[in-house]
């Protein structure tokens, strides 16, 4: 009989392979148990408040800062490898090494050409992405090799550091520092 | 502190957003001269990018869009990214976005946003950006279908989505748009040319007619590029002058002031005209969307 997949069932499928035309399978087996601890975090922000359109800016802020600190609360001992495990991160330092040197780089370097800071501000694990901070574009072909992410968070480039953030809560939840060459 | 250096004080703290408004003076320079015809039935729109400043220039510009819809009405906008710079708090939103267009915004005109590098990507969830929660979204007015493009994280799902969207569209018109342009004459930027190697072999495949992009802070209607013609319109609040530059893609182009660009689409016909600070008509035209029959 046919049944309906979990959510985590779902999200777990996002990692099996090609979801677009231009995009080859990801071999998981490199990560570890990346998937996992992915699923894992989703799993924690899911039962958290979520967002949800609002006409008041207001409503928007405090709900984030409410997701934001009970985000924070549960993951309170992490830390920097918690999620990009040494294995993991491995491997995304050995992709983004080839998309970044490989045919394309020229174009691939373009993207990130114009690292933004903001003053005073460092990056750590369960550290706020400031607003302010823009964001640098995420090269569509290295997005095309790595593993496919649930909507709830996303990879970012700040400077050379390859980040892994919470979309809602803008909180970064893991890092892997000088992974761009 | 001296009484008056103290009653200013005040007088300043007093300036709430809401306040702020009646500090932007308006735009020197002579009314607009609408060009776009006019006809009956047709989709009429503005395309605004980089205009989130809250500084008098972009009151300015929204000044002029209410003009122009006074004499030619559009019921909606599309923003191009970088709706908001700098901070976002709701005084912010207000300074940024709801007090320059409160005109528009009371006169029912809606607003689909599209993100910039410079937004959050939770304003997505501002109900004034008709995004309903989406960072990517399509959606139908008359014969033409649009698709809002989040090119800060242009990811498999994006295009797998993007692509299903194309494939499934009836509409004969299919414009896109979003913050970075493929195709640019500016010199702080330039083209950008990762991003153009995942989205043009879908334009060209699925027939996009036309794309609206920011990020350059100029007007510059490129050069058809495979058979789409791109429009980059980031100069409706941020400004960079003089910034274009000699490349060979350029049609029409415009760096001296901010500006923002009105669109009509009536049939197979689309009619543009890109309007300044001051009111002046710096470009304007039409063609026909490609592959459409002769109407001779």
């Amino acid at each position: 009989m046919w049944k309906p997949l979990s959510s985590l069932t779902a999200l777990t499928l996002l990692f099996a392979g090609a979801v677009h035309s231009q995009s080859a399978p990801v071999d998981m087996q490199p990560y570890g148990d990346f998937s996992e601890k992915i699923t894992a975090y989703v799993k924690l922000h899911q039962n958290m408040p979520s967002l949800r359109p609002k006409r008041q800016r207001k409503q928007i802020v405090d709900t984030r800062a409410a997701l934001r600190a009970k985000i924070r609360q549960a993951r309170s001992t992490a830390r920097q490898g918690d999620i990009f495990t040494p294995l993991a991160a491995e491997e995304f330092r050995r992709v983004i090494h080839t998309v970044f040197t490989g045919a394309g780089a020229a174009a691939v370097r373009d993207t990130v050409k114009d690292p933004e800071s903001v003053k005073g501000w460092r990056l750590t694990v369960n550290g706020d992405y400031p607003e302010d901070l823009p964001v640098t574009t995420v090269p569509p072909t290295l997005l095309l090799r790595l593993p496919t992410l649930p909507p709830e968070v996303t990879y970012r480039i700040i400077g050379r550091d390859f980040v892994l953030q919470d979309k809602e809560a803008r909180l970064v939840i893991d890092f892997i520092p000088g992974a761009l060459p | 502190m001296h009484f008056i250096q103290r009653a200013a004080v005040v007088f300043l703290l007093l300036l709430t957003p809401q306040t702020m408004a009646w500090q932007a003076a308006p735009a020197p320079g002579g009314p607009i001269v609408v060009t776009l015809p006019g006809k009956p039935d047709s989709v009429r729109f503005v395309a605004i990018g980089d205009m989130g400043t809250g500084e008098a220039e972009q009151y300015q510009v929204a000044a002029r869009m209410e003009e122009f819809r006074l004499k030619l009405p559009f019921p909606f906008v599309l923003t191009l990214g970088d709706n908001i710079y700098g901070g976002k708090s709701p005084a912010d939103l207000r300074k940024k976005f709801e007090i320059p267009y409160k005109p528009l915004l009371d006169a029912g005109v809606l607003f689909y946003a599209s993100l910039g590098n410079h937004d959050d990507t939770n304003e997505r969830f501002y109900k004034f950006f008709n995004m309903n929660g989406k960072q990517f979204y399509a959606f139908s007015k008359g014969n033409v279908r649009f698709f809002a493009l989040d090119t800060d994280y242009l990811d498999p799902k994006q295009l797998a989505w993007f692509e299903q969207e194309l494939a499934a569209t009836t509409q004969p018109w299919k414009i896109c748009y979003f913050h970075h342009p493929l195709y640019s004459s500016a010199a702080y930027h330039g083209s950008s040319t990762e991003l153009r190697k995942v989205l043009e072999p879908l334009f060209v495949k699925y027939g996009v007619q036309v794309v609206f992009s920011g990020h350059e802070h100029v007007y510059e209607r490129v050069k058809p590029q495979k058979g789409v013609y791109y429009f980059i319109e980031g100069a409706a609040g941020e400004l960079r002058a003089g910034n274009l530059r000699q490349k060979g893609l350029t049609d029409a182009g415009f760096d001296k002031d901010r500006s923002f660009l009105a669109v009509e689409i009536a049939g197979d016909d689309l009619y543009f005209q890109a309007v300044s600070r001051t009111g002046v008509t710096v470009d304007s035209g039409s063609f026909r969307r490609p592959g459409a029959p002769d109407p001779r």
